[in-house]
């Protein structure tokens, strides 16, 4: 506690005091300005230049937990104050929501358990002015009562949406099935009316804490100089100093072990399973469960939907390559979830047998296509690389070099018996569940 | 790794159309005449993945009045052609690609997608469906029950059933037609009907190619194995024509399973050819700075008012829409009319010119950022008969739009429309 008030007290006494443009020199210089770093005021980066793309994104993440640093958890709080801070008239003028508008940009927040992301993509001639824009406004941010009504009245319609989701739903419930608490227990989706209750004192110490340059990661991706850095915001005065000069630690996760599902009154039904799987560290097993989660759950012919035909239920699953631990989640929906559920279970278990050779090569090859098609834009690159910046692994991000990097020699070096060997290890152990149920019809009054 | 927060996946199940697709690059198309079929080719060296798009002039002005869907049904069957068992999309992707098609008035557009090493090997197994197409009952069955899932996710969209009751308002003939088709009249179609419909209009004629992202031998070989595939052949030119709008707005309504009652507006507008289509960009990001919200959150997962520039056929569609959910329609309709009368009477200021180009550019970039838009772009231009560049070309008249230039299209363009209005069906309208 004594440690979150200093990191607040430090943020404070400096969000009055911003300056752009006071960086040193650092792409002047005749050197290549390197692809990733720090700058001197703490922020870390990475660029990554294609001047073929049309656009260019920009993009801040920030270690934070979605539902707030204090004791008593606030579902959604962070990606409240990032929209906050967006839609709030900071003190050098427009607000940066409507910056990027008036650019022909598009704005983006996204909250993760433990992160948060805002994505400005706009043209190339306006990267270097939303480089400014955005580390301003976050850097010292400012929190209006006119900012915080406009992004309750989104956040809280987002979450309404959300619920309704099935998969979103489910997925948001499983964090709660497999942890007792952290950040990946409490689910980023939040309640309209909680999201409502947000008192504009709490949003403000989370942006405070939160939106600091030291816990910020810069990226910048599409056709985006290496100057751009230069226009990166600053704060005056004295440098922060001790926990407000570093990034946010890790939040420890604490499991549930509770063989009993979790069951939930929700919008929507359905049914979630989820295993805890290796650490972002364990690069090998965590890019052969991206691959696993790939051979099973591909839409049209993964083994999941083809072991489910024509019934009237959809499955998902991914691999989430969090920092420890990372997360295999299933989602079981629509009108013939239940009976769908042991088929879907069965299909997870035969992943601990080696596919057989072509079907695994097949299968290999599709995922590195989904994999590469999902890294085409200027914003997809920039979410790459902040998310693995932020899990602490950014060498290991796919987008890497284009398809040459670490990732994909580990997904190239695959082979049935490796992948095999990580089901093995992480999904032979009973998934925990969550079943999601609307809640039942009142009776009427009896005659 | 999969990167996906919930606030991203509600937004993406309720993106925008992809109908009034893109354009925009600075760098240039190189055009190849040794294939079977002109190739259009803009690279782009940093991208990870190649691009081949094939334009084959059988799109839904080839369609009569009696095969509405014929187009999509053909197209999406070419797909489900088993190679050695398989679907041809479901092969393609196991071989490490992409197949897609998309069916615009004057043609429809098959999108492969690899990374350059599969990029052949996927190629060449398309080029086996094309040679040789199932039309049999399997095929046509799983291909109808294909489409009936895009028509379907499409009509939980009040934006695109909007917009497609002002296509079917303003476009005569299989132009004005539902792009995939109507469930009802897809079941009637025959495989008689899907075989004639291939062998007329799936010819070498004016079909071409378009590559992008990492272009080289595995574009070249893609191209020329898709080229080949088509029979010689030739095809007669055809217009597009469409039916004037009136000096009194025709009201379209229509009852579906939406939250919320949706206003969507059309007018005719200028094709990507035209001197007003800089201008008409102009106006479109006035529009949507007038109806939108003035400060973005980022996290809105529904918008409160947009504008669908459908340049994809010549004449071209704007489409404005309204979110009765997030404002009052009758306010919007009337704040609507009052621009487009306020900026056709007089020249806006020069200060506002400035900010609606400003914001025109930035929109007009943003709209070729994935590799499928950029085919998009090179083969809208083509189809129209304009350079491939011609995306860029506009980025550098833009900046010159004036206010007497917004004058101009707005008088001419933007005075008359449709309403086509898209209510919820507990609200007892009747359409």
């Amino acid at each position: 506690m004594s440690e979150t008030r200093r990191v607040m007290k430090a943020a404070v006494s400096a969000a009055f005091l911003v300056s752009a443009g006071s960086l040193p020199a650092l792409a002047q210089g005749t050197a290549p300005v390197p692809a990733s770093g720090t700058l001197p005021g703490g922020v870390a980066y990475e660029l990554r230049s294609d001047p073929a793309q049309p656009a260019a994104a920009v993009a801040l993440w920030y270690r934070a937990p979605s539902s707030g640093f204090g004791a008593e958890p606030v579902p959604a709080i962070s990606r409240l104050a990032a929209a906050t801070v967006a839609a709030s008239s900071p003190i050098t003028g427009t607000p940066l929501g409507a910056l990027v508008a008036g650019y022909g940009g598009r704005l983006s927040i996204e909250a993760f358990a433990d992160s948060v992301s805002v994505t400005a993509v706009v043209p190339p001639e306006r990267v270097a002015a939303t480089v400014r824009a955005m580390t301003a406004d976050y850097f010292a941010p400012v929190v209006t009562d006119q900012g915080l009504k406009l992004a309750q009245d989104d956040a809280a319609e987002s979450a309404e949406f959300e619920a309704l989701v099935p998969q979103d739903a489910v997925e948001d419930a499983l964090g709660a099935a497999l942890f007792a608490g952290g950040p990946l227990h409490d689910g980023t989706i939040g309640t309209a009316a909680g999201l409502r209750a947000v008192r504009i004192g709490d949003v403000r110490a989370f942006a405070e804490r939160a939106f600091r340059p030291a816990n910020a990661i810069l990226v910048l991706t599409g056709d985006a100089g290496a100057s751009a850095l230069d226009a990166v915001a600053s704060r005056a005065g004295a440098p922060a100093a001790g926990p407000a000069a570093a990034a946010e630690p890790p939040v420890v996760q604490r499991r549930r072990n509770e063989p009993e599902p979790l069951r939930r009154t929700a919008e929507t039904r359905g049914i979630g399973l989820g295993w805890a799987g290796p650490p972002i560290a364990d690069e090998a097993d965590a890019t052969a469960m991206d691959f696993l989660a790939d051979a099973l759950f591909a839409p049209r012919t993964g083994v999941v939907a083809q072991a489910l035909g024509d019934r009237r239920a959809a499955a998902t699953g991914r691999f989430v390559t969090f920092r420890d631990p990372g997360l295999f989640l299933v989602t079981v929906t629509g009108e013939d979830a239940e009976a769908a559920r042991p088929i879907v279970e069965r299909a997870v278990a035969s992943a601990t047998h080696p596919m057989p050779a072509a079907a695994f090569e097949a299968a290999r090859a599709a995922y590195v296509y989904r994999l590469l098609q999902s890294m085409e834009t200027p914003a997809d690159l920039a979410s790459v690389f902040g998310w693995y910046a932020v899990e602490g692994d950014p060498a290991y991000a796919p987008a890497e070099a284009g398809g040459d990097n670490r990732y994909f020699r580990l997904a190239r070096a695959l082979t049935p018996q490796a992948v095999a060997r990580a089901a093995e290890r992480y999904l032979r152990a009973p998934p925990a569940v969550v079943i999601l149920a609307p809640p039942a019809p009142h009776a009427g009054p009896s005659a | 790794m999969t990167i996906r927060s919930v606030a991203l996946r509600a937004l993406a199940a309720g993106a925008l159309l992809a109908l009034a697709a893109p354009a925009a690059a600075a760098q240039g198309t190189t055009v190849s005449e040794g294939g079977a079929v002109r190739s259009y080719v803009r690279s782009d060296p940093a991208a990870t993945l190649a691009g081949v798009a094939l334009f084959v002039d059988a799109g839904l002005d080839r369609q009569d009045a009696g095969r509405n869907g014929i187009a999509a049904l053909v197209a999406q069957t070419v797909l489900e052609t088993p190679l050695d068992g398989v679907p041809l999309v479901d092969a393609v992707e196991r071989a490490g690609g992409s197949i897609a098609f998309a069916v615009t008035p004057e043609h429809v557009r098959f999108y492969l997608e690899a990374p350059p090493a599969a990029l052949p090997r996927v190629a060449a197994l398309a080029a086996r469906a094309f040679a040789a197409p199932a039309f049999d009952r399997s095929a046509l069955a799983a291909a109808r029950a294909a489409l009936g899932r895009r028509i379907a996710g499409e009509g939980e969209d009040p934006r695109s059933v909007g917009l497609q009751m002002l296509r079917q308002a303003y476009y005569a003939g299989g132009s004005g037609m539902p792009s995939l088709g109507e469930p009802g009249a897809l079941a009637q179609l025959s495989a008689d009907d899907a075989r004639a419909f291939f062998a007329r209009w799936y010819v070498r004629g004016d079909a071409f190619v378009a590559a992008v992202g990492r272009t080289g031998a595995a574009t070249d070989a893609a191209a020329a194995a898709l080229g080949g595939a088509l029979p010689a052949g030739e095809t007669p030119g055809t217009k597009v024509t469409t039916r004037p709008y009136g000096a009194t707005p025709r009201q379209i309504v229509a009852q579906r399973d939406v939250g919320a009652p949706y206003v969507v507006v059309g007018y005719a507008a200028p094709a990507l050819g035209d001197p007003d289509f800089p201008a008409a960009l102009v106006i479109r990001a006035m529009v949507e700075s007038l109806l939108g919200p003035a400060v973005g959150t980022g996290v809105a997962p529904f918008r409160t008012a947009g504008v669908i520039y459908g340049y994809d056929a010549a004449p071209a569609q704007l489409a404005v829409w309204v979110n009765g959910g997030r404002t009052e329609p009758a306010v919007a309709l009337a704040s609507l009319i009052a621009l487009m009368r306020g900026a056709a009477a007089q020249p806006i200021p020069a200060s506002a010119v400035r900010r609606y180009v400003d914001a025109a550019r930035g929109e007009w970039a943003l709209e070729t950022q994935s590799l499928d838009e950029r085919a998009f772009a090179v083969g809208n231009a083509v189809t129209q008969g304009l350079s491939p560049d011609v995306d860029a070309a506009i980025a550098a008249a833009l900046p010159r739009v004036t206010g007497a230039d917004v004058a101009r299209a707005a008088k001419r363009w933007f005075q008359r429309f449709d309403v086509a209005l898209v209510v919820p069906r507990s609200t007892g309208q009747h359409g």
